[in-house]
């Protein structure tokens, strides 16, 4: 079975973020792999380390400078890395599309996307990728198992937990407590640098959702020592 | 002229940034108030790549250059400083010594399990009387059959009881100084090899010290490292390497006094201000942030030289001095930032200061370093 595993490129945690105008300047700003997808690179690598997987691929959209995930997401344990590359800013709707195309490409049956993605907050990603392949979708996950070819997947609701059975090929959003993810070591990042990247252009995309303004949180709102 | 990082070297970097910060770390302060070896967090940074950071791949090393030691060994240290030093002893001397002047049979036998971390080496030259005058150790290997025979003591031995391969250096011609010193292996659990108590100490509690007596210990003639009186040329030349490692040593700990100080001083309020509006504070924030500045530049030109061949003596001299004293510099005055909270325990900066303290002493003083340097400045003069 080959796995995809969503990755995507965000700004650091620990980043100081500025509006420019209406816009963010993300300009010197880190990038990073968002910890949300972190879980489903650790649990794919898992996977094929368990026998269950025979590759991993890892599978980013966004502008050509953005491969700090993809490369996280080698040294973790990746085989591959696919980019989408394009510089439009494109709303999760419009992502999906492109990324089912890819995600068949690879020959998957099963696909990770973190069950939110940390820059807008936006949980539609997985859900519309589900969409876009029409495949059934477990979402914020927090223990998955394959049984005789099916997904059990469990997730937390108000009063307890639910557990779904899947059939493959399905898309897993992924969260906090499906595992611990491990650490890239130095030789893993080293031996990252020489596993197959690939950049596809991505063009003809066209945004559903158009950001029209955006403004810094007002200055005035600050704590008062009590 | 090309002052920024590599890319490559910058991820490996971040890794290792955060690595420390979230597993070495959370462990300094109760690691420096109940001293013990920290082997779990040491198997830790075996997995990570970081004991075998100089040796090859084909060893089970990373095989980076002395530039990326530096770089890696400062986060480190900022995260704890008696990690950085196991880890400058193991990386940088046997191991160092190994790939510099082993036989294949010794590589393949000592190096994979050191670089991966399973095995700890140390570094045995400091008698209770003689430390950088090699020509006065007084640890000596007599000829016998099939090897030689060991009787001596050594001091202050970092991870000794601990580490399960120790380079020892002892003399197999007393008559002849330091050309008379030759380098041996021996394993832990070698008969006639015992280990004194913990030395106990000003600070770096975590990194173990302890005494080594050698009651006629048999050493087989394949443990002899490099030819017969070559030990005290070849201790010597990897000192070099040492160095670097110390100095990067340094500024790790420079690096997390002066963050604090920084943070602290724009938190800590006095007369209706954050203390950094004080000049009197503000400036010592710009010395700090300078000097740390300066002594990283000469660390990482010292290490730079090192990895394009060039011997680097005096350089590497002038780095592990400038970032010794600047780190003790350093954390002085950040226990002075803080004031009164800087000499309390509850906080860390009193921790850095006596960290920081033995940066001037081991791997040769700020005196000798000194002598190092003027002796290299008159030769270049002579020239």
């Amino acid at each position: 079975m080959i796995i995809v595993t969503y990755v995507k490129h965000v700004p650091d945690a620990e980043a100081r973020l500025r509006a420019a105008g209406d816009r963010l300047d993300l300009e010197d700003v880190a990038f990073a792999l968002d910890g949300m997808d972190e879980y489903g690179v650790e649990q794919a690598v898992r996977l094929r380390e368990a026998g269950v997987a025979s590759e991993v691929v890892a599978l980013a959209l966004g502008p050509g400078g953005a491969d700090a995930a993809l490369r996280t997401a080698l040294a973790l344990g990746a085989d591959r890395a696919v980019l989408l590359e394009t510089d439009d800013d494109l709303d999760p709707l419009a992502q999906a599309g492109p990324l089912a195309r890819a995600v068949r490409d690879a020959g998957a049956e099963l696909v990770f996307v973190g069950g939110k993605q940390a820059d807008w907050d936006s949980a539609a990603l997985g859900p519309a990728l589900a969409e876009a392949l029409g495949w059934p979708l477990c979402d914020w996950t927090t223990e998955l198992r394959l049984e005789g070819g099916e997904l059990v997947a469990v997730h937390d609701v108000d009063d307890g937990s639910e557990a779904w059975r899947a059939p493959l090929p399905a898309v897993v959003t992924t969260q906090q407590g499906l595992n611990e993810p491990r650490y890239p070591t130095l030789p893993n990042i080293m031996k990252a640098r020489r596993k197959p990247f690939d950049r596809r252009a991505l063009v003809g995309e066209v945004p559903r959702v158009l950001t029209l303004a955006a403004a810094p949180l007002s200055r005035a709102r600050r704590g008062v020592r009590i | 002229m090309d002052f920024a990082l590599p890319d490559d070297l910058i991820e490996l970097q971040q890794a290792v940034r955060e690595f420390a910060q979230r597993e070495i770390q959370p462990l300094a302060a109760e690691l420096d108030r109940r001293p013990r070896y920290p082997w779990a967090s040491l198997r830790k940074m075996g997995a990570m790549g970081l004991l075998g950071i100089l040796t090859p791949e084909a060893y089970g090393g990373l095989g980076l250059g002395h530039l990326a030691y530096a770089v890696l060994l400062e986060e480190v240290a900022a995260a704890d400083a008696s990690h950085a030093t196991i880890a400058a002893v193991t990386n940088g001397m046997p191991q160092a010594l190994l790939v510099a002047h082993g036989s294949d049979a010794q590589r393949q036998r000592w190096l994979p399990r050191l670089a991966r971390g399973e095995w700890i080496g140390a570094f045995c030259l400091t008698e209770a009387h003689a430390g950088s005058d090699a020509a006065a150790l007084r640890s000596r290997a007599d000829r016998v059959a099939g090897g030689y025979r060991l009787n001596g003591s050594k001091a202050w031995i970092t991870s000794g009881g601990e580490a399960q391969l120790y380079l020892v250096l002892a003399k197999t011609e007393p008559e002849a100084g330091a050309r008379g010193v030759s380098a041996f292996l021996l394993e832990k659990g070698t008969p006639g090899l015992a280990f004194g108590a913990p030395e106990p100490k000003m600070g770096q509690h975590a990194a173990i010290a302890t005494g080594l007596t050698f009651e006629d210990v048999f050493v087989p003639a394949d443990q002899r490292l490099g030819a017969e009186g070559q030990g005290f040329v070849m201790a010597m030349a990897a000192l070099d390497g040492g160095r670097v490692g110390i100095a990067a040593q340094a500024l790790g700990i420079a690096r997390a006094a002066f963050e604090a100080a920084a943070r602290y001083a724009g938190e800590r309020e006095a007369f209706g201000q954050p203390i950094r509006e004080f000049q009197g504070v503000g400036f010592k924030i710009a010395d700090m942030a300078t000097r740390i500045e300066a002594a990283r530049l000469l660390t990482l030109r010292a290490a730079w030289l090192m990895d394009r061949g060039f011997r680097a003596t005096k350089e590497v001299s002038m780095a592990k001095l400038a970032a010794s004293e600047t780190a003790n510099f350093v954390c002085d005055a950040a226990v002075q930032v803080f004031g009164g909270y800087g000499y309390s325990a509850d906080y860390p900066v009193e921790r850095y200061l006596r960290d920081a303290r033995v940066t001037t002493i081991y791997e040769g003083t700020s005196e000798v370093q000194r002598i190092v340097i003027a002796r290299q400045v008159h030769r270049e003069l002579g020239r």
